[in-house]
């Protein structure tokens, strides 16, 4: 999931969360600052009582013993009354308390008082219906709810578009230096604008990690250069004593055998150093793509070069390619050696009386070569590992190789990018699948 | 011929030297840029084989003085430095041929050989070899004028070589480097030769024996000729 989706989703739900929180706890709050309220009211209506009862005596109220009561006439909201107290208790309470009235029970916040007038005692109780109190709960409850769900729309709309400005960068960073990224070919630093200083030393730290990677490239690929290049020269000077000591006649057969022997492990030294140089020299773009190739024709000529190898097998060989499909801007040295190495994979890896079939073939609009053979295969713990220098797995062959010849194939096909997709099954062969890219085909 | 060889490796100078001496070349040799270029100067030569990493010169310097004093020389690279523009460059600047180090004495004297044929225009390249006429210049193989037909580019290619290089046995890797060294290629066995020389023989032999063409036991094959 992405940073941006991961930051707005974790938003949405905690102020949801913190709303719904909100609005559960929004009934207890209501009631306590009604009931405070409420009390507030009745103390209230308890002095006003007392003043009339001071101001206008008491026996306005009470005559004979008969208590008063006053309702709220219908509803029953509201109560007062007074009357004569023969306990000789001091009560000041506020409490909730059922009482009934005209045959209703009702359930009162009641203010109970008692007051002396003379020397007689006089209970006082004033009532507020509790129903009446709480009525104002539910309809707060839903504008609260209402109100902080659009806030909460909001916010998020707000924090979705901010964070999108901030994580920009990021983004960025990501598809430009990260995304598509290929070694070693050296880019140019360019930086990501961005005012939020931990993104600022991200680019910076993945551009120097990436120039730290491709200068080690880099000097591995000087280094191969040079060195093969060293080489060559020992090489040359082993290789013509060789020959000249081969050719003179004062030396026996045997001796001849041996140089024989010397000549194949030079040979071999040739072979290894001429294959990393040919490698770095690709990798180092010191060859040009100028040439125009016709695909059919140029498997021919490496079929005329190596058909020579399918003899011993008795291998059939099949070439079915498409007679218009012409590369352009190609080198076509260099897609004749990677040819010749799949061909000559396919031979080497096959069996008795095997076959190869190079075809032609167009797959979602794009073109692709396909080389397979019915060979021996390749399992698939070893597959990943098949373009690596120097990786041999089959040590039961006969023929001697050094496994440089898929390598070659790679740097080749990455240097015209031509992708390569290998499917294999053991026993059963190889098929070497190269994905003509459009930019060389005309 | 006269030949100078200007290489600044003695020990290889001395091999090609000593190979081109048994082939009946007049060679001369020097070891830094500053003496072939005054030797190029004052003498006139048929081949000049320059290196192109010398340590005082740069090579293609002298391959330029080398056009200018010894026009009719022809000059052939031989370089370590197996850089794709110093092939184009050499070429560029009049070069007649080119060979990347290492190289087989034996493929020297071949290219040594055609830069002759070119150059001088042998026009009497028909060569025979027991019943058989080789055509050196339209590259063909007939017996009593009939032409053998099926030979293939690789097979002639074979039979010329080692008719150049003949009474003298190649071995299998010689002959493969000759044929296949150009491909960049992860094999170096040699074997496929075998194969090669028994369709030779095959196609041959429906016209008549090439028991010129012998096969000496553990070393290699050779063609001999008595002339």
């Amino acid at each position: 999931m992405k940073l941006g989706t991961k930051l707005t989703l974790f938003n949405t739900i905690s102020k949801l969360v913190i709303v719904v929180l909100f609005v559960l706890l929004l009934p207890v709050l209501i009631r306590d600052i009604n009931q405070k309220y409420t009390d507030n009211w009745l103390r209230r209506q308890k002095d006003k009582v007392l003043k009339l009862v001071q101001g206008e005596g008491i026996k306005k109220y009470i005559q004979n013993g008969e208590g008063y009561g006053s309702y709220n006439a219908l509803l029953k909201e509201e109560y007062v009354s007074m009357d004569v107290d023969s306990t000789n208790e001091h009560i000041d309470t506020i409490i909730n308390e059922a009482r009934v009235v005209e045959r209703d029970t009702i359930q009162y916040r009641i203010l109970s008082h008692t007051f002396k007038v003379g020397n007689q005692n006089y209970l006082l109780e004033i009532g507020k219906s509790i129903s009446t109190i709480n009525e104002t709960t539910t309809p707060l409850q839903n504008i609260a709810l209402e109100i902080l769900l659009g806030m909460v729309l909001l916010t998020i709309l707000a924090d979705q578009v901010y964070s999108t400005y901030v994580l920009r960068p990021l983004g960025r960073i990501i598809k430009t230096k990260l995304i598509g990224h290929k070694f070693p070919r050296p880019t140019p630093y360019r930086k990501v604008r961005t005012t939020t200083s931990d993104f600022e030393y991200l680019d910076i730290s993945i551009h120097k990690m990436i120039q730290t990677i491709e200068s080690t490239f880099q000097k591995e690929r000087e280094f191969i250069s040079n060195a093969s290049h060293e080489l060559m020269t020992p090489i040359s000077i082993l290789q013509s004593k060789i020959e000249n000591m081969f050719g003179s006649e004062e030396i026996t057969d045997e001796v001849k055998e041996r140089l024989i022997e010397m000549q194949k492990i030079l040979n071999r030294l040739k072979a290894i150093t001429k294959t990393l140089l040919l490698i770095s020299q690709i990798e180092n773009d010191q060859f040009l793509k100028e040439d125009t190739v016709q695909v059919g024709e140029l498997i021919q000529e490496v079929y005329d070069e190596i058909s020579i190898r399918l003899q011993e097998k008795n291998i059939k060989l099949s070439i079915n390619i498409p007679q218009e499909w012409t590369l352009v801007r190609v080198n076509k040295f260099l897609l004749f050696n990677l040819f010749f190495n799949l061909i000559n994979n396919a031979i080497k890896y096959n069996k008795k009386g095997g076959e190869i079939n190079i075809t032609g073939i167009v797959e979602n609009k794009q073109c692709a070569i396909e080389i397979a053979d019915t060979g021996i295969g390749i399992s698939q713990e070893k597959l990943p590992h098949i373009f690596n220098r120097f990786k041999k797995f089959s040590k039961s062959l006969q023929q001697d190789s050094f496994g440089l010849g898929l390598p070659i194939v790679k740097s080749i096909a990455d240097f015209h990018q031509v992708k390569i997709e290998v499917r294999s099954e053991v026993d059963k062969g190889s098929t070497f699948r190269l994905i003509l890219s459009p930019e060389i085909m005309k | 011929m006269n030949v100078l060889i200007v290489e600044d490796e003695k020990a290889l100078t001395t091999e090609i030297e000593l190979f081109l001496a048994g082939n009946n070349y007049l060679c001369e040799t020097c070891y830094d840029g500053r003496t072939a270029s005054e030797r190029i100067a004052t003498n006139l030569y048929d081949f000049i084989l320059i290196d192109l990493g010398l340590p005082d010169y740069d090579g293609l310097d002298l391959l330029k003085e080398a056009k200018k004093h010894n026009p009719e020389a022809a000059c052939i690279i031989l370089t370590a430095r197996a850089e794709v523009s110093d092939r184009i460059k050499g070429l560029d600047l009049g070069a007649d041929d080119y060979l990347p180090k290492p190289f087989s004495l034996l493929e020297l004297q071949s290219r040594m050989q055609a830069i002759t044929r070119r150059k001088f225009g042998l026009k009497n390249s028909v060569v025979m070899l027991g019943e058989f006429e080789i055509d050196l210049t339209n590259r063909t193989i007939a017996h009593n004028s009939v032409l053998v037909n099926n030979i293939t580019k690789k097979e002639f290619d074979l039979v010329a070589y080692m008719l150049l290089h003949k009474n003298r046995t190649l071995t299998r890797s010689q002959l493969s480097e000759h044929i296949w060294g150009s491909v960049v290629n992860d094999d170096y066995d040699s074997n496929y030769i075998d194969a090669h020389i028994k369709n030779i023989r095959k196609k041959l032999n429906a016209f008549g024996a090439p028991d010129w063409l012998e096969t000496v036991r553990g070393l290699g094959y050779r063609i001999n000729l008595n002339s």
